[in-house]
């Protein structure tokens, strides 16, 4: 069953069965491997894409529901090998240890600065909540969204 | 399996009406997909509804709020009305997993879905919701604390969608909360959830009407209205709070699984109670916002 989409801000036609979910879409079809599997049940944020502006975790979200929708990855923020603010701030606070949990945090956590003027960091802790890092990094991954969110 | 996009109300009814029992609903998907993942269901065709406008919002009228079944959990726990008039449920929405489940999460599938754990249900209850259920032979109305039948099990046959959920406003004198036990403070299953509303004479002294409900303590939420008995004509004092918590062991039935015990969430009833009580009065009386 064909579905379109726009990834990325580029137009994508694949054709999977229906249950397929978006993030088997992007990773298998599309080959975007940023978006990590990880739980496949929703608990942990690691496959988090943004759909039409809104965050959702893309292990169980239904490739066929996302027909004509505008998707973003992990591989959409930068402009090439220019960095976002976000992404420069998590390499300068050690945000990265393992990585597996890094596209997600930065997929969440650029949607929540987007969203908001200024965020606390109770806001920041919140809005992350659905992210889990099992390096139990989140100091280091919290001061790098304040950073950028505070700085603005 | 197959599946079709449903563009409005009327589309959702003749699929039904065509399909029934072999249609699955697909809102967000939180729960839907993660239980065919699982393989816990196998419908033979996915009916997406996500995208009918008609079905969210939030409406305000002749003393009732209206709230459309698709209406998200980051639009609840954002949502001026509902902040004002059923801050209980603000609160609940707020706790529903995370910001991604409570982006595309509905409260029409919380309450479909019949989790015992459902956290918009026991706001709900407490608000007197009432259910707008649809189908070809066209509409009905169920109170909440009918449509809850058992685990995931409700009074919603299989040709009928639920298309909104009427609130009553909380009064003036009058405050409630939404209270949830998990093992940390987000990302939770409730191991027991506790709303309550209650109004309180023109004094701030004596309550003159309470509302309860529980999740997590029996196979649906619940209504508990002996314990609500117990606190009418009350000033909230720890023996009238005692005597309705030992009233809420009686009318439930809660079990042992993998987030706790039995026992604990037992022993978890009378202290949410008597904290539920103490909110309750001190936002009826203004002394504390519902949100800060």
């Amino acid at each position: 069953m064909e579905l379109s989409l726009t990834v990325n801000g580029q137009p994508a036609v694949v054709d999977v069965p229906p249950g397929t979910t978006l993030l088997e879409v992007l990773r298998d079809e599309l080959g975007l491997t940023g978006t990590k599997e990880v739980c496949d049940e929703g608990e942990c944020g690691a496959c988090t894409v943004i759909v039409d502006g809104r965050p959702l975790d893309a292990c169980i979200y239904a490739a066929h529901a996302a027909d004509r929708a505008e998707v973003l990855t992990v591989e959409g923020l930068a402009a090439g090998d220019e960095l976002t603010d976000l992404q420069r701030a998590f390499v300068e606070a050690g945000s990265v240890q393992c990585g597996f949990c890094t596209p997600g945090f930065l997929v969440m956590a650029t949607h929540l600065l987007e969203t908001a003027a200024e965020l606390s960091e109770e806001q920041v802790r919140r809005g992350l909540a659905g992210n889990l890092c099992r390096c139990t990094g989140y100091a280091q991954i919290v001061d790098a969204v304040l950073a950028v969110g505070r700085g603005a | 399996m197959d599946f079709r996009r449903a563009g409005t109300t009327d589309e959702i009814v003749s699929i039904l009406a065509e399909v029934g029992p072999d249609a699955t609903l697909l809102a967000g998907g939180t729960d839907v997909m993660v239980q065919y993942l699982r393989g816990e269901i196998a419908p033979k065709l996915l009916v997406h509804i996500e995208q009918v406008d008609e079905l969210a919002g939030v409406d305000e009228a002749d003393g009732r709020v209206d709230i459309g079944a698709l209406t998200t959990h980051l639009t609840l726990s954002e949502d001026p009305v509902i902040r004002r008039t059923v801050p209980g449920l603000a609160e609940a929405a707020s706790q529903v997993g995370g910001h991604q489940t409570q982006a595309v999460g509905t409260v029409g599938g919380n309450l479909c879905n019949a989790s015992p754990a459902a956290d918009t249900a026991p706001p709900l209850l407490v608000a007197d919701a009432e259910l707008r259920l649809r189908s070809a032979a066209g509409t009905r109305t169920v109170p909440l604390d009918r449509f809850f039948l058992g685990r995931r099990h409700t009074a919603r046959r299989p040709d009928e969608v639920l298309t909104s959920i009427a609130v009553r406003p909380l009064p003036s004198h009058a405050g409630e909360t939404y209270l949830k036990v998990g093992r940390r403070g987000a990302m939770e299953v409730a191991i027991v959830g506790l709303a309550a509303r209650l109004v309180l004479d023109d004094d701030g002294d004596v309550v003159t009407d309470a509302r309860l409900a529980v999740c997590s303590m029996a196979p649906r939420p619940l209504r508990l209205p002996d314990a609500e008995r117990l606190l009418v004509g009350s000033r909230g004092e720890p023996e009238a709070v005692a005597a309705a918590a030992d009233a809420v062991q009686e009318t439930t039935e809660p079990i042992d699984d993998a987030r706790a015990r039995a026992a604990y969430r037992r022993r978890l009833v009378p202290r949410l109670l008597a904290e539920a009580v103490r909110l309750c009065m001190r936002r009826a009386r203004g002394e504390e916002e519902s949100w800060s």
